[in-house]
Protein backbone atom coordinates (compact mmCIF):
# COMPACT_ATOMS: atom_id res chain seq x y z
CA UNK A 1 0.00 0.00 0.00
CA UNK A 2 2.79 2.28 0.78
CA UNK A 3 4.00 2.07 -3.04
CA UNK A 4 0.52 3.77 -4.04
CA UNK A 5 0.44 7.13 -4.59
CA UNK A 6 -3.56 7.97 -5.07
CA UNK A 7 -5.78 5.04 -4.07
CA UNK A 8 -9.76 6.48 -3.67
CA UNK A 9 -12.20 3.85 -2.35
CA UNK A 10 -15.83 4.14 -3.51
CA UNK A 11 -15.58 7.71 -4.18
CA UNK A 12 -18.91 9.77 -4.44
CA UNK A 13 -19.24 13.46 -5.70
CA UNK A 14 -23.21 14.92 -5.26
CA UNK A 15 -23.71 18.34 -6.48
CA UNK A 16 -26.73 20.89 -5.61
CA UNK A 17 -28.20 18.99 -2.80
CA UNK A 18 -27.72 15.40 -4.41
CA UNK A 19 -29.68 16.36 -7.97
CA UNK A 20 -26.59 16.08 -9.78
CA UNK A 21 -24.49 12.32 -9.29
CA UNK A 22 -20.73 13.44 -11.11
CA UNK A 23 -19.15 10.12 -9.34
CA UNK A 24 -20.97 7.52 -8.70
CA UNK A 25 -18.67 5.10 -6.69
CA UNK A 26 -14.52 5.47 -8.53
CA UNK A 27 -11.95 3.28 -6.52
CA UNK A 28 -8.95 3.63 -7.95
CA UNK A 29 -4.82 2.68 -7.64
CA UNK A 30 -2.31 4.49 -8.84
CA UNK A 31 1.25 3.30 -8.30
CA UNK A 32 4.52 5.80 -7.30
CA UNK A 33 5.89 7.45 -10.66
CA UNK A 34 3.23 5.62 -12.62
CA UNK A 35 1.84 7.75 -16.27
CA UNK A 36 -2.20 7.43 -16.17
CA UNK A 37 -4.16 8.69 -18.41
CA UNK A 38 -8.01 9.47 -18.06
CA UNK A 39 -10.32 10.02 -20.82
CA UNK A 40 -13.90 10.24 -21.29
CA UNK A 41 -17.27 12.16 -23.07
CA UNK A 42 -17.07 15.63 -21.55
CA UNK A 43 -19.60 15.80 -18.23
CA UNK A 44 -18.50 12.20 -17.21
CA UNK A 45 -16.92 13.47 -14.44
CA UNK A 46 -13.48 13.78 -15.38
CA UNK A 47 -13.00 17.04 -13.65
CA UNK A 48 -14.62 16.06 -10.28
CA UNK A 49 -12.55 13.26 -9.80
CA UNK A 50 -9.59 15.53 -10.54
CA UNK A 51 -10.13 17.84 -8.06
CA UNK A 52 -11.26 15.30 -5.36
CA UNK A 53 -7.71 14.03 -5.98
CA UNK A 54 -6.26 17.20 -5.66
CA UNK A 55 -7.46 18.52 -2.84
CA UNK A 56 -9.64 21.06 -4.08
CA UNK A 57 -12.74 19.85 -3.05
CA UNK A 58 -14.33 17.42 -0.50
CA UNK A 59 -15.88 14.39 -1.27
CA UNK A 60 -20.12 13.36 -0.44
CA UNK A 61 -18.82 9.83 0.56
CA UNK A 62 -15.70 7.82 0.01
CA UNK A 63 -11.61 8.04 0.58
CA UNK A 64 -9.34 9.89 -0.88
CA UNK A 65 -5.42 8.80 0.24
CA UNK A 66 -2.70 10.71 -1.48
CA UNK A 67 1.00 9.56 -0.60
CA UNK A 68 -0.20 7.76 2.40
CA UNK A 69 -2.38 10.29 3.70
CA UNK A 70 -6.12 10.02 4.24
CA UNK A 71 -7.52 13.23 3.23
CA UNK A 72 -10.49 12.86 4.91
CA UNK A 73 -8.62 13.27 8.18
CA UNK A 74 -6.45 16.22 6.73
CA UNK A 75 -8.20 19.62 8.83
CA UNK A 76 -6.09 21.60 6.35
CA UNK A 77 -6.45 20.83 2.31
CA UNK A 78 -4.60 24.21 1.69
CA UNK A 79 -1.12 22.89 3.11
CA UNK A 80 -1.79 19.28 1.30
CA UNK A 81 -2.38 21.33 -1.87
CA UNK A 82 0.66 23.43 -1.59
CA UNK A 83 3.05 20.37 -0.99
CA UNK A 84 1.59 17.36 -2.33
CA UNK A 85 0.33 18.25 -5.33
CA UNK A 86 0.96 20.26 -8.63
CA UNK A 87 -2.10 20.71 -10.72
CA UNK A 88 -2.57 21.88 -14.90
CA UNK A 89 -5.31 23.37 -15.32
CA UNK A 90 -7.03 23.55 -18.66
CA UNK A 91 -6.91 27.19 -18.65
CA UNK A 92 -3.80 28.15 -17.26
CA UNK A 93 -5.07 30.23 -14.80
CA UNK A 94 -2.05 32.27 -14.63
CA UNK A 95 -2.34 35.94 -12.93
CA UNK A 96 -2.57 37.91 -15.40
CA UNK A 97 -0.34 41.29 -14.20
CA UNK A 98 2.52 39.12 -12.84
CA UNK A 99 5.37 38.16 -14.97
CA UNK A 100 6.27 34.19 -15.51
CA UNK A 101 8.52 34.31 -13.10
CA UNK A 102 6.26 35.71 -10.48
CA UNK A 103 3.91 33.05 -11.30
CA UNK A 104 5.88 30.49 -10.54
CA UNK A 105 7.23 31.92 -7.47
CA UNK A 106 3.34 32.29 -6.19
CA UNK A 107 2.86 28.42 -4.69
CA UNK A 108 6.33 28.59 -2.82
CA UNK A 109 4.97 32.00 -0.73
CA UNK A 110 2.29 29.79 0.66
CA UNK A 111 4.93 27.63 1.99
CA UNK A 112 6.76 30.66 3.07
CA UNK A 113 10.28 30.21 0.95
CA UNK A 114 12.55 33.07 0.80
CA UNK A 115 12.32 35.43 -1.72
CA UNK A 116 16.15 34.33 -3.14
CA UNK A 117 15.63 30.93 -2.55
CA UNK A 118 11.83 31.61 -4.57
CA UNK A 119 13.53 33.24 -7.80
CA UNK A 120 16.45 30.32 -8.38
CA UNK A 121 13.68 27.98 -8.19
CA UNK A 122 11.61 29.40 -10.77
CA UNK A 123 14.29 30.76 -12.70
CA UNK A 124 15.63 27.13 -12.67
CA UNK A 125 12.02 25.35 -13.24
CA UNK A 126 11.11 27.67 -16.69
CA UNK A 127 14.33 27.31 -18.29
CA UNK A 128 12.78 23.77 -17.74
CA UNK A 129 10.27 24.45 -19.82
CA UNK A 130 11.98 26.07 -22.51
CA UNK A 131 10.93 29.57 -21.14
CA UNK A 132 14.43 31.42 -19.93
CA UNK A 133 13.59 34.43 -22.56
CA UNK A 134 10.35 34.84 -21.44
CA UNK A 135 10.69 35.20 -17.36
CA UNK A 136 10.42 38.92 -16.98
CA UNK A 137 7.23 39.15 -19.65
CA UNK A 138 4.05 39.51 -17.95
CA UNK A 139 1.67 36.07 -18.58
CA UNK A 140 -1.24 38.31 -20.72
CA UNK A 141 1.97 38.78 -23.31
CA UNK A 142 2.56 35.31 -23.72
CA UNK A 143 1.44 33.31 -26.38
CA UNK A 144 -1.29 29.80 -25.44
CA UNK A 145 1.63 27.25 -25.34
CA UNK A 146 3.80 29.79 -23.07
CA UNK A 147 1.05 30.27 -20.80
CA UNK A 148 0.83 26.79 -20.37
CA UNK A 149 4.33 25.82 -19.53
CA UNK A 150 4.67 28.59 -16.81
CA UNK A 151 1.54 26.77 -15.24
CA UNK A 152 3.69 23.76 -15.32
CA UNK A 153 6.20 25.15 -14.22
CA UNK A 154 4.04 26.82 -11.42
CA UNK A 155 2.49 22.92 -10.52
CA UNK A 156 6.09 22.33 -10.17
CA UNK A 157 6.96 24.50 -7.80
CA UNK A 158 6.75 22.85 -4.75
CA UNK A 159 8.49 19.59 -5.91
CA UNK A 160 5.00 17.48 -5.57
CA UNK A 161 5.20 13.63 -5.65
CA UNK A 162 1.96 13.96 -7.49
CA UNK A 163 1.31 16.04 -10.85
CA UNK A 164 -2.28 16.54 -12.26
CA UNK A 165 -3.20 17.86 -15.47
CA UNK A 166 -6.85 18.35 -16.71
CA UNK A 167 -6.88 18.43 -20.18
CA UNK A 168 -3.50 20.82 -19.70
CA UNK A 169 -3.75 20.75 -23.74
CA UNK A 170 -7.48 21.47 -24.09
CA UNK A 171 -6.89 25.39 -25.13
CA UNK A 172 -4.43 24.95 -27.44
CA UNK A 173 -3.81 23.11 -31.29
CA UNK A 174 -2.30 19.87 -31.78
CA UNK A 175 1.13 20.85 -32.12
CA UNK A 176 1.56 22.95 -29.04
CA UNK A 177 -0.21 20.45 -27.11
CA UNK A 178 2.26 18.02 -28.30
CA UNK A 179 4.78 20.16 -26.60
CA UNK A 180 3.55 20.61 -23.66
CA UNK A 181 2.40 16.81 -23.50
CA UNK A 182 6.50 16.38 -23.45
CA UNK A 183 6.94 19.00 -21.01
CA UNK A 184 4.85 17.61 -18.86
CA UNK A 185 6.61 13.94 -19.74
CA UNK A 186 9.88 15.01 -19.13
CA UNK A 187 9.44 16.69 -15.37
CA UNK A 188 7.72 14.08 -14.42
CA UNK A 189 10.59 12.16 -15.46
CA UNK A 190 12.90 14.37 -13.54
CA UNK A 191 10.99 14.26 -10.49
CA UNK A 192 10.17 10.81 -10.57
CA UNK A 193 6.62 11.95 -10.16
CA UNK A 194 3.10 10.52 -10.47
CA UNK A 195 1.04 11.74 -13.57
CA UNK A 196 -2.71 11.75 -14.00
CA UNK A 197 -3.41 13.54 -17.35
CA UNK A 198 -6.92 14.01 -18.65
CA UNK A 199 -7.69 13.97 -22.00
CA UNK A 200 -9.77 14.20 -25.10
CA UNK A 201 -7.10 13.51 -27.40
CA UNK A 202 -5.92 9.47 -28.23
CA UNK A 203 -2.31 10.59 -29.48
CA UNK A 204 -1.62 11.77 -25.86
CA UNK A 205 -2.53 8.25 -24.30
CA UNK A 206 0.05 7.03 -26.03
CA UNK A 207 2.73 7.84 -24.13
CA UNK A 208 0.85 6.62 -20.85
CA UNK A 209 1.61 3.72 -18.87
CA UNK A 210 -2.21 2.70 -18.21
CA UNK A 211 -5.34 4.71 -19.86
CA UNK A 212 -8.59 4.07 -18.21
CA UNK A 213 -11.94 5.74 -18.76
CA UNK A 214 -14.51 7.57 -16.95
CA UNK A 215 -18.31 6.91 -18.44
CA UNK A 216 -21.02 8.62 -16.28
CA UNK A 217 -19.52 8.54 -13.67
CA UNK A 218 -17.83 5.35 -13.10
CA UNK A 219 -13.95 4.63 -14.32
CA UNK A 220 -13.21 1.73 -15.91
CA UNK A 221 -10.33 -0.13 -18.03
CA UNK A 222 -9.87 1.78 -21.64
CA UNK A 223 -12.36 -0.15 -24.43
CA UNK A 224 -9.28 -1.60 -27.07
CA UNK B 1 4.95 42.92 -5.27
CA UNK B 2 1.21 41.28 -5.66
CA UNK B 3 -0.24 44.08 -3.54
CA UNK B 4 0.89 46.69 -5.49
CA UNK B 5 0.41 45.24 -8.89
CA UNK B 6 -3.64 44.47 -8.21
CA UNK B 7 -4.07 48.09 -6.76
CA UNK B 8 -2.49 49.63 -10.33
CA UNK B 9 -4.11 47.36 -12.24
CA UNK B 10 -7.12 49.54 -11.55
CA UNK B 11 -5.13 53.14 -11.67
CA UNK B 12 -8.34 55.23 -12.16
CA UNK B 13 -10.39 52.99 -9.36
CA UNK B 14 -7.51 52.79 -7.01
CA UNK B 15 -6.97 56.86 -7.14
CA UNK B 16 -10.65 57.48 -6.84
CA UNK B 17 -10.84 55.63 -3.26
CA UNK B 18 -7.25 56.99 -2.68
CA UNK B 19 -8.90 60.29 -3.07
CA UNK B 20 -12.17 59.66 -1.07
CA UNK B 21 -9.96 58.83 2.05
CA UNK B 22 -7.80 61.56 1.84
CA UNK B 23 -10.63 64.07 1.36
CA UNK B 24 -11.94 62.58 4.57
CA UNK B 25 -8.87 63.00 6.50
CA UNK B 26 -8.38 66.28 5.05
CA UNK B 27 -11.62 67.28 6.27
CA UNK B 28 -10.93 66.19 9.49
CA UNK B 29 -7.29 67.99 9.74
CA UNK B 30 -8.53 71.81 8.53
CA UNK B 31 -11.55 71.70 10.33
CA UNK B 32 -9.48 70.77 13.69
CA UNK B 33 -6.70 72.59 12.87
CA UNK B 34 -8.90 75.65 12.87
CA UNK B 35 -11.19 74.93 15.75
CA UNK B 36 -8.36 74.45 17.85
CA UNK B 37 -6.86 77.69 16.41
CA UNK B 38 -9.53 79.83 17.62
CA UNK B 39 -9.38 77.81 21.13
CA UNK B 40 -5.74 77.74 21.26
CA UNK B 41 -6.06 81.43 20.60
CA UNK B 42 -8.08 81.95 23.44
CA UNK B 43 -5.47 80.65 25.63
CA UNK B 44 -2.86 82.07 24.11
CA UNK B 45 -4.40 85.33 24.62
CA UNK B 46 -4.73 84.57 28.54
CA UNK B 47 -1.03 83.26 28.83
CA UNK B 48 0.36 86.26 27.61
CA UNK B 49 -1.28 88.42 29.45
CA UNK B 50 0.99 86.64 32.44
CA UNK B 51 -1.77 86.44 35.07
CA UNK B 52 -2.35 83.15 37.40
CA UNK B 53 -5.85 83.33 37.16
CA UNK B 54 -8.49 85.11 35.52
CA UNK B 55 -11.62 85.89 37.63
CA UNK B 56 -15.20 85.95 35.89
CA UNK B 57 -18.77 85.10 36.07
CA UNK B 58 -19.79 81.07 36.53
CA UNK B 59 -21.49 79.90 33.75
CA UNK B 60 -21.84 82.54 30.97
CA UNK B 61 -21.04 81.39 27.43
CA UNK B 62 -18.73 84.72 27.02
CA UNK B 63 -16.60 86.99 29.25
CA UNK B 64 -18.42 89.66 27.05
CA UNK B 65 -21.88 89.23 29.92
CA UNK B 66 -19.42 88.66 33.27
CA UNK B 67 -20.17 91.25 35.37
CA UNK B 68 -17.73 92.05 38.70
CA UNK B 69 -18.20 94.71 41.46
CA UNK B 70 -15.78 97.07 41.92
CA UNK B 71 -15.75 95.92 45.63
CA UNK B 72 -15.31 92.70 44.80
CA UNK B 73 -12.56 92.72 42.40
CA UNK B 74 -11.56 95.06 45.41
CA UNK B 75 -11.63 92.21 48.08
CA UNK B 76 -9.74 89.50 46.03
CA UNK B 77 -6.81 92.18 45.21
CA UNK B 78 -6.49 92.13 48.77
CA UNK B 79 -6.46 88.54 49.53
CA UNK B 80 -3.05 87.15 50.96
CA UNK B 81 -0.61 85.88 48.06
CA UNK B 82 -2.48 88.46 45.50
CA UNK B 83 0.24 90.37 44.13
CA UNK B 84 -1.69 92.28 41.42
CA UNK B 85 -5.54 92.12 40.44
CA UNK B 86 -6.37 94.07 37.24
CA UNK B 87 -9.55 94.88 35.95
CA UNK B 88 -10.45 94.07 32.25
CA UNK B 89 -13.74 95.00 29.88
CA UNK B 90 -13.90 94.22 26.35
CA UNK B 91 -16.58 94.27 23.72
CA UNK B 92 -17.01 93.71 20.42
CA UNK B 93 -17.48 97.05 18.14
CA UNK B 94 -19.29 96.97 14.91
CA UNK B 95 -16.95 98.95 12.74
CA UNK B 96 -17.27 99.60 9.10
CA UNK B 97 -14.80 96.99 6.81
CA UNK B 98 -14.21 94.62 9.70
CA UNK B 99 -16.58 91.70 10.20
CA UNK B 100 -15.14 92.27 13.79
CA UNK B 101 -13.46 94.64 16.06
CA UNK B 102 -13.12 94.11 19.61
CA UNK B 103 -12.22 97.10 21.71
CA UNK B 104 -10.19 96.34 25.14
CA UNK B 105 -10.89 98.72 28.55
CA UNK B 106 -7.62 98.33 30.40
CA UNK B 107 -6.10 99.78 33.69
CA UNK B 108 -3.28 102.15 32.44
CA UNK B 109 -0.91 100.92 35.19
CA UNK B 110 -2.32 97.36 35.35
CA UNK B 111 0.32 94.49 33.80
CA UNK B 112 -2.24 93.86 30.76
CA UNK B 113 -1.59 97.47 29.66
CA UNK B 114 2.43 96.71 29.98
CA UNK B 115 1.81 93.66 28.19
CA UNK B 116 1.36 95.62 24.64
CA UNK B 117 5.08 97.41 25.08
CA UNK B 118 6.82 94.28 23.71
CA UNK B 119 9.71 94.48 20.76
CA UNK B 120 7.59 95.03 17.96
CA UNK B 121 5.23 97.87 19.90
CA UNK B 122 5.59 101.53 18.57
CA UNK B 123 4.79 104.77 20.53
CA UNK B 124 3.46 104.96 23.69
CA UNK B 125 0.81 103.07 26.13
CA UNK B 126 -2.59 104.24 27.13
CA UNK B 127 -2.35 107.29 29.74
CA UNK B 128 -5.77 108.93 29.50
CA UNK B 129 -9.38 108.45 28.45
CA UNK B 130 -8.87 110.04 24.84
CA UNK B 131 -6.16 108.00 23.90
CA UNK B 132 -6.19 104.41 22.30
CA UNK B 133 -3.99 101.10 21.02
CA UNK B 134 -4.04 100.46 18.07
CA UNK B 135 -3.53 96.52 16.72
CA UNK B 136 -1.09 96.52 13.47
CA UNK B 137 -3.20 94.41 11.24
CA UNK B 138 -6.32 97.39 12.50
CA UNK B 139 -4.16 100.35 11.76
CA UNK B 140 -2.66 99.12 8.24
CA UNK B 141 -6.54 98.64 7.42
CA UNK B 142 -7.58 102.16 8.70
CA UNK B 143 -4.36 103.58 7.17
CA UNK B 144 -3.92 105.23 10.88
CA UNK B 145 -0.27 105.68 12.45
CA UNK B 146 1.12 107.02 16.21
CA UNK B 147 -0.45 110.46 15.93
CA UNK B 148 -3.32 110.26 14.10
CA UNK B 149 -6.92 110.96 14.71
CA UNK B 150 -9.52 108.14 14.89
CA UNK B 151 -13.38 108.18 15.65
CA UNK B 152 -14.32 105.27 17.16
CA UNK B 153 -18.79 105.77 18.45
CA UNK B 154 -20.36 108.41 19.49
CA UNK B 155 -18.78 111.49 17.47
CA UNK B 156 -16.00 110.68 20.06
CA UNK B 157 -12.51 110.94 18.99
CA UNK B 158 -9.23 109.30 20.14
CA UNK B 159 -5.69 109.79 19.44
CA UNK B 160 -3.74 106.61 18.35
CA UNK B 161 -0.57 106.48 21.35
CA UNK B 162 0.57 103.56 19.92
CA UNK B 163 0.40 100.73 17.69
CA UNK B 164 0.83 96.73 18.61
CA UNK B 165 1.77 93.48 17.33
CA UNK B 166 0.77 90.25 19.50
CA UNK B 167 0.82 86.76 18.96
CA UNK B 168 -2.84 86.34 19.48
CA UNK B 169 -3.74 86.92 16.25
CA UNK B 170 -7.83 88.75 16.58
CA UNK B 171 -6.41 91.05 18.78
CA UNK B 172 -4.07 92.46 15.89
CA UNK B 173 -7.77 93.84 14.30
CA UNK B 174 -8.75 95.59 17.96
CA UNK B 175 -7.86 98.34 19.53
CA UNK B 176 -7.24 99.21 23.62
CA UNK B 177 -8.35 101.85 25.47
CA UNK B 178 -8.92 103.15 28.92
CA UNK B 179 -10.80 100.32 31.53
CA UNK B 180 -13.42 103.51 31.64
CA UNK B 181 -14.18 103.65 27.84
CA UNK B 182 -16.00 100.46 27.71
CA UNK B 183 -17.41 100.67 31.22
CA UNK B 184 -19.07 104.06 29.90
CA UNK B 185 -20.22 102.92 27.20
CA UNK B 186 -21.67 99.67 28.22
CA UNK B 187 -23.22 101.73 31.07
CA UNK B 188 -21.57 99.24 33.21
CA UNK B 189 -20.22 101.60 35.82
CA UNK B 190 -17.17 100.76 37.78
CA UNK B 191 -17.87 97.20 37.34
CA UNK B 192 -15.66 94.76 35.37
CA UNK B 193 -15.72 91.73 32.89
CA UNK B 194 -12.62 90.14 33.86
CA UNK B 195 -10.12 90.52 37.04
CA UNK B 196 -6.02 89.14 35.81
CA UNK B 197 -5.17 88.34 38.91
CA UNK B 198 -0.93 88.11 39.13
CA UNK B 199 0.18 86.30 42.50
CA UNK B 200 3.02 86.79 44.44
CA UNK B 201 4.22 83.19 44.14
CA UNK B 202 2.52 81.11 41.64
CA UNK B 203 2.81 77.92 44.04
CA UNK B 204 -0.26 79.37 45.79
CA UNK B 205 -2.38 79.08 42.80
CA UNK B 206 -4.25 76.41 43.13
CA UNK B 207 -5.13 78.01 46.62
CA UNK B 208 -5.77 80.99 45.68
CA UNK B 209 -8.17 79.26 42.92
CA UNK B 210 -9.94 77.95 45.70
CA UNK B 211 -10.18 80.81 48.22
CA UNK B 212 -12.08 83.05 45.39
CA UNK B 213 -14.47 80.50 44.63
CA UNK B 214 -15.39 79.51 48.46
CA UNK B 215 -15.48 83.53 48.53
CA UNK B 216 -17.55 84.23 45.70
CA UNK B 217 -19.82 81.28 44.75
CA UNK B 218 -20.88 82.99 41.62
CA UNK B 219 -17.12 83.72 40.22
CA UNK B 220 -14.65 81.21 38.69
CA UNK B 221 -10.78 81.38 38.86
CA UNK B 222 -9.71 79.85 35.64
CA UNK B 223 -6.01 78.76 35.47
CA UNK B 224 -5.30 81.40 32.46
CA UNK B 225 -3.79 78.17 29.71
CA UNK B 226 -7.25 76.73 30.18
CA UNK B 227 -9.43 79.74 29.44
CA UNK B 228 -10.80 78.34 26.73
CA UNK B 229 -12.14 74.92 28.49
CA UNK B 230 -13.89 77.40 30.95
CA UNK B 231 -16.92 78.05 28.02
CA UNK B 232 -18.14 74.80 27.69
CA UNK B 233 -20.04 75.90 24.77
CA UNK B 234 -16.81 76.06 22.70
CA UNK B 235 -16.71 72.23 22.91
CA UNK B 236 -19.77 71.96 20.62
CA UNK B 237 -17.71 73.53 18.41
CA UNK B 238 -15.19 70.45 18.40
CA UNK B 239 -18.05 68.19 18.23
CA UNK B 240 -19.58 69.37 15.12
CA UNK B 241 -15.92 69.62 13.35
CA UNK B 242 -15.89 65.94 14.16
CA UNK B 243 -19.49 65.15 12.91
CA UNK B 244 -18.44 66.97 9.50
CA UNK B 245 -15.71 65.47 9.91
CA UNK B 246 -16.75 61.38 10.53
CA UNK B 247 -19.62 62.07 7.37
CA UNK B 248 -16.58 63.05 4.64
CA UNK B 249 -14.52 60.32 6.75
CA UNK B 250 -17.56 57.74 6.03
CA UNK B 251 -18.06 58.36 2.60
CA UNK B 252 -14.02 57.76 1.95
CA UNK B 253 -14.34 54.63 3.71
CA UNK B 254 -17.69 53.38 1.62
CA UNK B 255 -15.40 54.22 -1.09
CA UNK B 256 -12.76 51.71 0.21
CA UNK B 257 -15.89 49.08 0.70
CA UNK B 258 -17.18 49.72 -2.86
CA UNK B 259 -13.54 49.44 -4.52
CA UNK B 260 -12.56 46.30 -2.67
CA UNK B 261 -15.95 44.52 -3.04
CA UNK B 262 -15.35 44.86 -6.96
CA UNK B 263 -12.12 43.80 -6.91
CA UNK B 264 -12.73 40.75 -5.54
CA UNK B 265 -15.21 39.96 -7.38
CA UNK B 266 -13.09 40.69 -10.59
CA UNK B 267 -10.68 38.62 -9.50
CA UNK B 268 -12.93 35.67 -8.16
CA UNK B 269 -10.82 33.69 -10.76
CA UNK B 270 -7.34 34.54 -9.84
CA UNK B 271 -8.39 34.21 -6.07
CA UNK B 272 -9.44 30.85 -6.53
CA UNK B 273 -6.13 29.81 -8.43
CA UNK B 274 -4.22 31.30 -5.28
CA UNK B 275 -6.03 28.77 -3.15
CA UNK B 276 -5.96 26.20 -5.58
CA UNK B 277 -2.01 26.73 -5.52
CA UNK B 278 -1.86 25.93 -1.49
CA UNK B 279 -2.01 29.29 -0.51
CA UNK B 280 -4.57 29.31 2.92
CA UNK B 281 -7.67 31.49 3.31
CA UNK B 282 -5.65 33.68 6.03
CA UNK B 283 -2.99 34.40 3.35
CA UNK B 284 -5.38 35.55 0.63
CA UNK B 285 -7.73 37.56 3.96
CA UNK B 286 -4.08 39.32 4.27
CA UNK B 287 -3.44 39.72 0.69
CA UNK B 288 -6.86 41.62 -0.22
CA UNK B 289 -6.49 43.61 3.86
CA UNK B 290 -2.92 44.76 3.09
CA UNK B 291 -4.58 46.71 -0.48
CA UNK B 292 -6.99 47.86 1.42
CA UNK B 293 -5.03 49.16 3.64
CA UNK B 294 -2.69 50.02 1.55
CA UNK B 295 -5.16 52.80 0.02
CA UNK B 296 -5.97 54.01 3.29
CA UNK B 297 -2.38 54.91 4.21
CA UNK B 298 -1.68 56.27 0.67
CA UNK B 299 -4.92 58.34 1.09
CA UNK B 300 -4.32 59.01 4.83
CA UNK B 301 -1.28 60.63 4.35
CA UNK B 302 -2.57 62.30 0.95
CA UNK B 303 -5.42 63.88 3.18
CA UNK B 304 -2.90 65.28 6.07
CA UNK B 305 -0.90 67.45 3.56
CA UNK B 306 -4.17 68.35 1.72
CA UNK B 307 -5.76 68.76 5.38
CA UNK B 308 -2.96 71.42 5.95
CA UNK B 309 -3.32 73.16 3.02
CA UNK B 310 -6.52 73.77 2.79
CA UNK B 311 -6.45 74.97 6.58
CA UNK B 312 -3.83 77.61 5.71
CA UNK B 313 -5.95 78.51 2.46
CA UNK B 314 -9.03 78.26 4.58
CA UNK B 315 -7.50 80.80 6.92
CA UNK B 316 -5.96 83.01 4.13
CA UNK B 317 -9.53 82.89 2.53
CA UNK B 318 -11.42 84.45 5.20
CA UNK B 319 -10.77 87.65 6.57
CA UNK B 320 -7.32 88.23 7.80
CA UNK B 321 -6.68 87.77 10.82
CA UNK B 322 -9.48 86.45 12.53
CA UNK B 323 -8.75 82.87 12.48
CA UNK B 324 -5.51 81.00 13.09
CA UNK B 325 -4.67 77.43 12.68
CA UNK B 326 -3.10 74.97 15.80
CA UNK B 327 -1.98 71.35 14.84
CA UNK B 328 -1.01 69.48 17.23
CA UNK B 329 0.88 65.96 16.83
CA UNK B 330 -2.44 64.15 18.44
CA UNK B 331 -4.34 65.82 15.24
CA UNK B 332 -2.24 64.42 13.06
CA UNK B 333 -1.91 60.94 14.68
CA UNK B 334 -5.62 60.56 15.18
CA UNK B 335 -6.33 61.06 11.73
CA UNK B 336 -4.06 58.88 10.62
CA UNK B 337 -5.21 56.01 13.05
CA UNK B 338 -9.06 57.12 11.65
CA UNK B 339 -7.49 56.63 7.93
CA UNK B 340 -6.22 53.27 8.74
CA UNK B 341 -9.48 52.11 10.96
CA UNK B 342 -11.57 52.84 7.75
CA UNK B 343 -9.52 50.99 5.24
CA UNK B 344 -9.17 47.99 7.70
CA UNK B 345 -12.76 48.18 8.61
CA UNK B 346 -14.16 49.16 4.70
CA UNK B 347 -11.91 45.90 3.86
CA UNK B 348 -12.37 43.44 5.96
CA UNK B 349 -15.85 42.20 4.49
CA UNK B 350 -14.59 41.79 1.15
CA UNK B 351 -11.59 40.18 2.40
CA UNK B 352 -13.61 37.81 4.27
CA UNK B 353 -15.85 37.27 1.15
CA UNK B 354 -12.53 36.12 -0.74
CA UNK B 355 -10.95 34.21 1.56
CA UNK B 356 -14.33 32.26 1.71
CA UNK B 357 -14.15 31.60 -1.84
CA UNK B 358 -13.63 27.77 -2.53
CA UNK B 359 -11.47 27.03 -4.54
CA UNK B 360 -13.43 24.83 -7.80
CA UNK B 361 -16.37 27.37 -7.76
CA UNK B 362 -13.62 30.05 -8.21
CA UNK B 363 -12.28 27.79 -11.01
CA UNK B 364 -15.53 27.50 -12.24
CA UNK B 365 -16.47 31.29 -12.44
CA UNK B 366 -16.33 32.65 -16.06
N1 LIG C 1 -20.20 22.76 -9.12
C1 LIG C 1 -21.08 21.99 -9.79
N2 LIG C 1 -22.39 22.17 -9.55
C2 LIG C 1 -23.30 21.40 -10.18
N3 LIG C 1 -22.99 20.49 -11.06
C3 LIG C 1 -21.70 20.27 -11.37
C4 LIG C 1 -20.68 21.02 -10.73
N4 LIG C 1 -19.49 20.60 -11.21
C5 LIG C 1 -19.77 19.65 -12.08
N5 LIG C 1 -21.08 19.44 -12.19
C6 LIG C 1 -21.74 18.42 -13.01
O1 LIG C 1 -21.13 17.18 -12.74
C7 LIG C 1 -20.95 16.44 -13.94
C8 LIG C 1 -19.49 16.09 -14.10
O2 LIG C 1 -18.77 17.28 -14.33
P1 LIG C 1 -17.21 17.26 -14.63
O3 LIG C 1 -16.81 18.70 -14.74
O4 LIG C 1 -16.55 16.46 -13.58
O5 LIG C 1 -17.14 16.55 -16.01
P2 LIG C 1 -15.89 16.42 -17.01
O6 LIG C 1 -15.76 14.99 -17.31
O7 LIG C 1 -14.72 17.10 -16.44
O8 LIG C 1 -16.41 17.22 -18.26
P3 LIG C 1 -15.55 18.01 -19.35
O9 LIG C 1 -14.88 17.03 -20.19
O10 LIG C 1 -16.57 18.81 -20.06
O11 LIG C 1 -14.61 18.87 -18.57
C9 LIG C 1 -21.49 17.31 -15.03
O12 LIG C 1 -22.80 16.89 -15.32
C10 LIG C 1 -21.51 18.68 -14.48
O13 LIG C 1 -22.55 19.43 -15.02
MG1 LIG D 1 -13.53 18.73 -17.05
Amino acid sequence: MNDLAIRTVDLVREYEGGTVRALKGVSLEVRRGEHLCVMGPSGSGKSSLMYLIGALDRPTSGEVWLNGRNLEREPDLDAVRATEVGFVFQLHNLLPTLTSLENVEIPMMALGVPRAERRRRAEELLDRMGLSHRRDAIATKLSGGERQRVSIARALANRPAVILADEPTGDVDSKTGGQIMECIQAARAAAGATLVVVTHNPELSKSADRVMMMRDGLLGPASP
Amino acid sequence: MLILKNLLRRKVRTALSVLGIAIGIAAIIAFNAVASGFKESLNQYARETGAHLMVLVRDVPSAEYSRISREEADEIARMDGVLESSGSTFYMMMMKGFPAFILFGREPDGRPMQRYRNREFRGELVRAEDELLLGSEAAQKLKKNVGDEIELFDRKKFRVVGIYTVGTVWENVGAVVHLRVVQQKLRMGDSIQLAFIYLKDPATRERTKAEIERRFPHLVAVRSEELAGNFENLAYIDWFVWVVSLIAVAVGGLGVLNTMLMTVSERTREIGTLRAVGWSCRRVLGLVLSEGVLISVVGGALGLVAGWLGAELLIRWAPKGYLGTFYSVTLFMKAMAVALGLGFVGTLYPAFRASRLSPIEALKYE
